[in-house]
């Protein structure tokens, strides 16, 4: 194969690949249902609303006597542009790792007499599009509000955020270069995947770790208060304050940053599109292997229906280190209220109700994951429905798989800050069971067959499960801090959970079995 | 055929409708110890009808007994005979065949020393031997539907149903997975399945069903299809599309095709 890919062709391509970017993204937001699209873009139109009255709200008093781009302002754009890229890098190491990785048409391209690094260059440029058009779209509200309020210089952050999302591609494309060569295509995918999930949360818990260090406390925003800032941060001309002086608008900065984002990703682009080929071919010939070939002669367990089932459970999950990876996001929450056990240890016997809430909240999230995994995401149901077990006995197995890793990862933090209080310790246990269990039973009532590799879409897929995983969540957190606080206010947050836990059961699908 | 032998399948009447009616009045009865087809158009019933069959899919109105077991008034009892394998390979990528044959033993409260000297017997058989130890989300879809096989096995069950269990297989996995089939019928167990693979139903089969539009539109041995369809000396081919249509689609059925199905009725 040589020669260029001619450019009606890339246009084809290209729109192609937006296509399927969009159709995607409809799938998603419609909540995997084709019917539901134009109810969807309603919603998300009304949503993106309220987001600009948001934004009014928000920036209306800065803007109110004159903008100062002082410290904290500085301070505030940048450290947003910089936590927009670092998702956007995240997202960007994901989609290259897809694209390694995921069969779909790479057969049809690999095997067709188009270059396939045009193609893949093509490919390279659409993520980066689409990221920017996703982070455009969260962050426009601000953009828009600023620039009615202060001006339309504001709207440079518009470009601003493209240049974030080419760094990010760029980045994204050659960190996994990079990781394919170091590590081999077998254990690329995964490592990327748990970087990926790592990039997406540490910025934003750094900031809490740090704060926690600083100031004792878990607000991210303490650090920008100007007297911390006065000492700890560069001075107003520095460097690091370059995406902050572009998105209001200083020409000199914003063609500085874009140029140099442009640059940095055509070399992370090119290089990546010269070695995809290679590198997808090598990808593709990686087949799911053991990682040790294991005794075939092992003796067969005596096992209820009950201890198969959850025995199976436990295993797919401790072996399948993608969903682990997944799942980690979640556990990486609790860094900052670890953190800030080994903080205060010693000093703060009342610290339970700075941490149960975080840990109550971290929890009832890490229970909805697990029990999709174990409830929806079932890889064999028909072996499972064909079995002679009654129904209760299937789902009572994977409640209880998902119940015993809750345990599992809740035991250590426990016993830990049982060390500072008992009562705190008991309490924080207690609302974090309670808030798994009711996470639980709402994956129980929206149950729906779902593949274990759709686990990242979970969330979409049905947002009224989404959103009372989070109300249930946030309301067994509320309570068990007003109990740890010993305030008889707690009652107002049970009775929020009853009122969650019954809307859901009211709005929950009908006639659906797994 | 003998209505006072013992069934190991009986529907009656069976009824299910999504859009439009998938399953239309349907009854048949298979013998204890019998090898039968289901044959049909894509769309004629089939799948609907074993996954009904196998309690993975609720019926609108009708009955279905297994080896005399009411499967709708107790499932659990029906199911504990009862094996079903789908035409895609459902096994699990992170575990291992023997893993699974243990898992599909525990499922079946088997006993553990028995399910274990059981799983060896079918790996082998199966020519998977050399890869019990080793996971399943390697291997090619053959080995899967034979994993897939192999559980639906090991707990004897007396009724066995297979959805195009012979798609995806090379000759030489098909060759053994014809040959377990035929032991098993030889030792007493019935086989109901589906295929698009005529030469297959007509080399194997005991018994041919036909359906289309939901309907048993012809059922007999082989050569009681040909007088039927007044089709002497010609092969399973031509009277299967005798029957459901050249077109080989549900809508093209003939006035002669109803005929036959009133004749099975």
């Amino acid at each position: 194969m040589s020669g260029a890919l001619a450019p009606s062709a890339i246009l084809r391509f290209s729109r192609h690949e937006l296509r399927l970017a969009w159709r995607d993204w409809a799938w998603i937001f419609s909540g995997w249902r084709n019917t539901s699209l134009r109810r969807t873009l309603i919603g998300m139109g009304l949503v993106y609303a309220v987001l600009h009255l948001i934004a009014y709200a928000v920036l209306s008093p800065q803007f109110a006597g004159g903008f100062q781009l002082d410290q904290t302002a500085l301070a505030v754009i940048s450290v947003s542009v910089l936590l927009s890229t670092t998702m956007m890098l995240s997202q960007a190491i994901e989609s290259v790792t897809r694209a390694f990785y995921a069969r779909d048409d790479l057969d049809l391209i690999l095997s067709s007499p188009a270059p396939s690094r045009d193609l893949f260059l093509v490919r390279i440029a659409m993520m980066a599009v689409t990221s920017w058009l996703m982070s455009a779209l969260v962050l426009s509200p601000f953009l828009n509000v600023a620039a009615s309020l202060g001006g339309s210089h504001w709207l440079a952050g518009y470009l601003v955020i493209l240049a974030a999302s080419l760094t990010a591609t760029g980045a994204g494309v050659l960190i996994t270069l990079a990781l394919f060569r170091t590590l081999g295509p077998r254990r690329t995918r995964l490592a990327a995947q748990i970087l990926a999930a790592v990039v997406g949360a540490a910025f934003l818990i750094g900031l809490q770790v740090v704060a926690i260090l600083s100031f004792g406390t878990m607000s991210r925003f303490a650090l920008l208060e100007a007297e911390f800032l006065s000492l700890h941060v560069p001075a107003a001309s520095s460097l690091w304050w370059f995406p902050a002086r572009a998105v209001a608008g200083q020409l000199n900065v914003l063609t500085l940053m874009l140029g140099g984002s442009l640059a940095f990703f055509a070399v992370g682009a090119g290089l990546g599109a010269v070695q995809f080929r290679q590198s997808v071919v090598r990808a593709l010939g990686v087949a799911e292997t053991s990682p040790k070939k294991r005794a075939a002669t092992r003796a067969f367990r005596g096992r209820s229906p009950l201890g198969a089932l959850v025995s199976k459970e436990l295993k797919l999950i401790a072996r399948d280190p993608w969903l682990v990876s997944q799942t980690l996001m979640q556990v990486l929450y609790l860094v900052p209220p670890a953190v800030m056990l080994w903080v205060s240890f010693g000093e703060n016997t009342e610290i339970s109700v700075l941490v149960a809430p975080v840990i109550v909240m971290a929890t009832g999230q890490l229970a909805g994951g697990l029990a999709w995994l174990t409830i929806s995401g079932e890889d064999a149901p028909d072996l499972i429905a064909t079995a002679p077990i009654s129904p209760a006995t299937r789902l009572w197995a994977k409640v209880l798989a998902a119940q015993a890793l809750i345990v599992a990862v809740l035991l250590p933090i426990t016993l830990t800050l049982a060390a500072l209080s008992v009562w705190g310790a008991l309490i924080t246990f207690l609302g974090a069971m309670i808030a798994a269990a009711c996470a639980i039973l709402i994956q129980l009532w929206f149950r729906a067959q779902a593949s274990r590799t759709t686990f990242r879409r979970r969330q979409v897929a049905s947002k009224a499960s989404t959103l009372a995983e989070a109300g249930a969540s946030i309301s067994c957190a509320g309570a068990t801090a007003l109990v740890a606080a010993g305030s008889a206010l707690a009652v107002l947050p049970v009775v929020l959970l009853v009122i969650v836990l019954g809307s859901a059961w009211g709005v929950r699908p009908r006639g659906r079995a797994v | 055929m003998p209505t006072d032998s013992p069934a190991a399948l009986e529907i009656r009447n069976l009824h299910k409708r999504f859009k439009d009616p998938a399953v239309n009045d349907l009854s048949l009865r298979v013998k204890a110890g019998e090898f039968y087809a289901l044959l049909g158009p894509n769309g004629a019933g089939k799948t609907t009808t074993l996954r009904m069959v196998s309690g993975l899919l609720e019926a609108d109105a009708g009955s279905v007994s297994v080896c005399g077991i009411d499967a709708f008034q107790d499932p659990v009892a029906a199911k504990r005979i009862l094996a079903w394998v789908p035409d895609e390979p459902m096994v699990y990528d992170k575990l291992t065949p023997l893993e699974y044959l243990e898992f599909v033993a525990g499922l079946w409260s088997m006993e553990a020393d028995y399910a274990q000297a059981k799983a060896d017997g079918l790996l082998e058989a199966f020519g998977l031997g050399p890869h019990a130890g080793e996971r399943c989300g390697g291997f090619s879809k053959g080995m899967r539907q034979k994993v897939a096989l192999a559980g639906a096995l090991i707990h004897e069950p007396r009724l066995i149903i297979l959805d195009e269990p012979l798609t995806g297989l090379d000759a030489g996995s098909a060759r053994q997975v014809k040959q377990v089939l035929t032991d098993l019928v030889s030792k007493g167990v019935t086989v109901i399945m589906t295929t698009h693979i005529l030469e297959v139903a007509e080399r194997m089969a005991d018994r041919i069903g036909i359906i289309a539009q939901g309907r048993l539109v012809a059922e007999g041995t082989l050569n009681e299809l040909r007088t039927r369809a007044s089709a002497e000396g010609h092969s399973l081919e031509d009277i299967f599309l005798k029957i459901v249509g050249g077109g080989a689609t549900s809508e093209a059925l003939t006035e002669d095709t109803l005929k036959i199905g009133e004749k099975v009725a």
